[in-house]
């Protein structure tokens, strides 16, 4: 490989190392070529700096553009974040940006503490600390309606007051600490909020590298070269998140990377793992962290070449911290892995792209990463000790907010397994569904699921009609604005809970809604959910005199599922614009039959509507 | 590194044309010298001469002749 691939590789990878310079001086040609590439994602980003920060935008842009996101900029004058938005710079107001990151440092407090002053003083500076920053927060979400993602504080590198400076209310590391608790609980309480956590990023490469003493002095960079690239990368998995493009599942080899020896040979007691052995106790962290990511919602696969049966056995070890059933889908055998790979995508329903293969063999993970690019393979080696490492600093399973669904998720996928075993037990598919006695809830956004909502639509691709994707602040907008129709679905069945599936939002004109957005996660494809939506969004429509429903399919890469959909809910093709977009239109009827015919939807339970066929007059 | 190949090293990550830079030019009016291209020519001074070039010794340049008397580039 060239050292010219090799540094497009690195900005496309997470954690590959790759140095300052190699990345800078390459920036242009780098960049010629990262915007090459299709469906790029276009973000503005206004970067509001208490230090110079046009290396952070030039690397900034590298990362994301790496990730398939293309920010345009905006950057404020050397230590002008305040003042920018304070007084409403009319440059940043017409910026109109989607993101604003805020880069303060240590560097940027004002209210430090007095040697030996009194605590409760010290409370007045800690809170008036939070009232400045609080203030821009405020007025950003207020005005100019963006997500902000706020550095919260590094620690300085030099302690007059030794030890005492993290024990003492009047120590700077004390006061820094209760500030970056501050910042936390603010995060907690608004979603359109993101902490980026330098003060773990400056602990992960240690003060003395993380701050360039010269480089401030001379030019005011807060932070050093290197220490650049590991913010705007930690920014880029931030970004990532929000924008829904993290990975959702990680597929683990077994032998020797989830337990020390080959179980097949060795036999269930010989397997090395637990606190008995060395090696075995870091196998068995290893499984720790990755139960840890399981119970937050990344789905676990196994991809082993084993014997089934044995390679099953492994997970009844006594020590062993994941068990069979924390599995969504299990891959034990002696087909070549990039086959099983492509098979577990299939059955889960997700992208190549959304996978992380681990595995210690070499030899495996290069047949993967030829013969499947679009699957994340780290190089974790072959040190079982480093593995979680290797994975956490490559940031793929980023997550800006932890909701409800998320931590059911593979309670979801177990419970398909049920339901693909009772499909096999039918004579057609209409019973097939019929016996999952399947029951929606429809309604129009509410604050409650707001944040699902917006995950669930800037996370879809293969259902989803315009892959259009949506700020939280344009959530909420739409959600209080009578001018949109904007519906969400849950769906439940006798197997469990499918969550929150579907999204569909148009805006009324007079006697028509546009659709601007519908998407459906793949959990519930071929479940007749669509048909439900529908049914809901056309009583609405009726409900409120709109006598038109046009729809537009974008096409991309991935959602090419849905390029008959409208055609199929009986929508008229009214033409192909220039850009390859398909444009539909549907007239609603005075009398409508309801399309779907397996699932109640929540308010029909109480009676208000009958299920199957039901005609539903104009007006209701 | 000769000087001829330094200058259009600069050229590339000042975005100029190729052949542009002399030497003579003054940093204070060359338009894309910012803290992006001096982190890159910190690099590229050490990656070509193994020059150690600090921030500081940047500061006291005047002209792109002055960089490359730090990245030990003969004129």
């Amino acid at each position: 490989m060239t050292r010219e691939a090799d540094t497009l590789n690195a900005v496309r990878t997470p954690g590959f190392s790759i140095s300052v310079g190699d990345l800078l001086r390459n920036a242009r040609k780098l960049k010629q070529e990262l915007v090459k590439q299709s469906n790029l994602l276009s973000i503005r980003v206004a970067i509001l700096g208490g230090s110079t920060t046009t290396q952070v935008k030039t690397m900034l842009e590298l990362f994301l553009l790496g990730q398939g996101i293309r920010p345009s900029f905006y950057e404020s004058g050397f230590n002008r974040y305040s003042e920018d938005v304070l007084f409403k710079n009319p440059d940043l107001w017409n910026f109109q940006p989607d993101i604003v990151f805020i880069h303060t440092t240590w560097q940027n407090v004002l209210q430090w503490p007095e040697l030996l002053e009194a605590e409760n003083n010290i409370e007045g500076r800690v809170r008036q600390e939070m009232a400045r920053f609080e203030s821009l927060w405020e007025k950003i979400h207020a005005q100019l309606g963006a997500l902000i993602i706020q550095n919260n504080f590094d620690l300085p590198r030099l302690r007059p007051l030794g030890n005492l400076e993290a024990s003492e209310a009047y120590g700077r590391i004390n006061f820094l600490m209760r500030l970056n608790a501050e910042f936390g609980k603010y995060a907690r309480d608004h979603s359109r909020f993101f902490i980026n956590d330098i003060h773990y990023l400056s602990a992960q490469i240690g003060l003395t590298e993380w701050l360039g003493n010269s480089y401030w002095y001379n030019f005011h960079m807060a932070l050093s070269p290197s220490a650049t690239m590991v913010l705007t990368r930690n920014i880029t998995g931030i970004i990532k998140s929000i924008y829904g493009k993290s990975k959702k599942c990680l597929v683990l080899d077994l032998d020797n990377t989830l337990w020390g020896g080959v179980i097949g040979d060795d036999g269930l007691q010989n397997i090395v793992l637990g606190r008995d052995h060395p090696v075995g106790e870091a196998f068995q962290d290893f499984q720790r962290y990755v139960k840890q990511l399981q119970r937050r919602g990344i789905i676990l696969a196994v991809c082993s070449k084993n014997d089934a049966d044995n390679a099953k056995e492994g997970f009844s070890h006594r020590d062993s911290i994941l068990k069979l059933e924390d599995f969504s889908v299990f891959k034990a055998n002696w087909d070549p892995k990039p086959e099983n790979l492509r098979a577990t995508a299939a059955e889960l329903n997700i992208g190549l792209d959304s996978m992380v293969f681990v595995d210690d063999n070499p030899a495996e993970r290069a047949l993967v990463s030829a013969e499947l690019p679009e699957i994340a393979v780290p190089d974790v080696g072959s040190d079982v000790s480093t593995f979680a490492e290797i994975l956490e600093r490559e940031g793929y399973f980023e997550v800006h907010k932890i909701v409800q669904d998320d931590l059911s998720r593979a309670e979801y996928y177990n419970s398909n397994a049920q339901r693909k075993t009772s499909e096999s037990n039918f004579r057609d598919y209409g019973e097939f569904l019929a016996s999952l006695e399947m029951c929606a809830e429809i309604a129009s956004f509410t604050t409650v699921y707001l944040d699902r909502i917006t995950q669930l639509i800037n996370k879809t691709n293969q259902f989803n009609l315009t892959t259009r994707r949506y700020t939280s602040a344009e959530i909420e907008a739409i959600a209080q604005d009578s001018s949109f129709i904007s519906l969400y679905g849950r769906l439940s069945d006798r197997f469990g809970d499918n969550g929150l599936v579907s999204v569909l939002i148009g805006e009324v004109q007079g006697d028509t809604v546009r659709l601007d957005a519908w998407l459906m996660s793949c959990r519930v494809l071929k479940r007749e959910m669509e048909f439900s939506m529908f049914d809901t969004l056309v009583e609405q429509c009726q409900a409120r005199g709109i006598r038109r429903i046009t729809g537009i399919y974008i096409p991309s890469k991935k959602n090419v599922l849905v390029a008959g959909h409208y055609a199929s809910l009986g929508f008229r093709h009214i033409e192909q614009n220039s850009q390859g977009h398909d444009l539909w239109c549907y007239d609603v009827p005075d009398t409508y039959l309801l399309r779907s015919r397996h699932i109640r939807r929540s308010e029909e339970l109480v009676g208000t509507a009958s299920a199957e066929g039901a005609v539903v007059p104009s007006g209701l | 590194m000769t000087r001829r190949e330094f200058l259009l090293e600069m050229d590339e990550i000042l975005g100029f044309t190729p052949g542009t830079l002399q030497g003579h030019e003054k940093l204070e009016e060359l338009e894309h010298w910012d803290s992006t291209s001096l982190i890159t020519f910190i690099a590229l001074a050490d990656e070509c001469s193994g020059a150690s070039v600090s921030p500081a010794q940047i500061v006291n340049c005047t002209t792109v002749s002055d960089l490359l008397g730090l990245a030990r580039v003969a004129a």
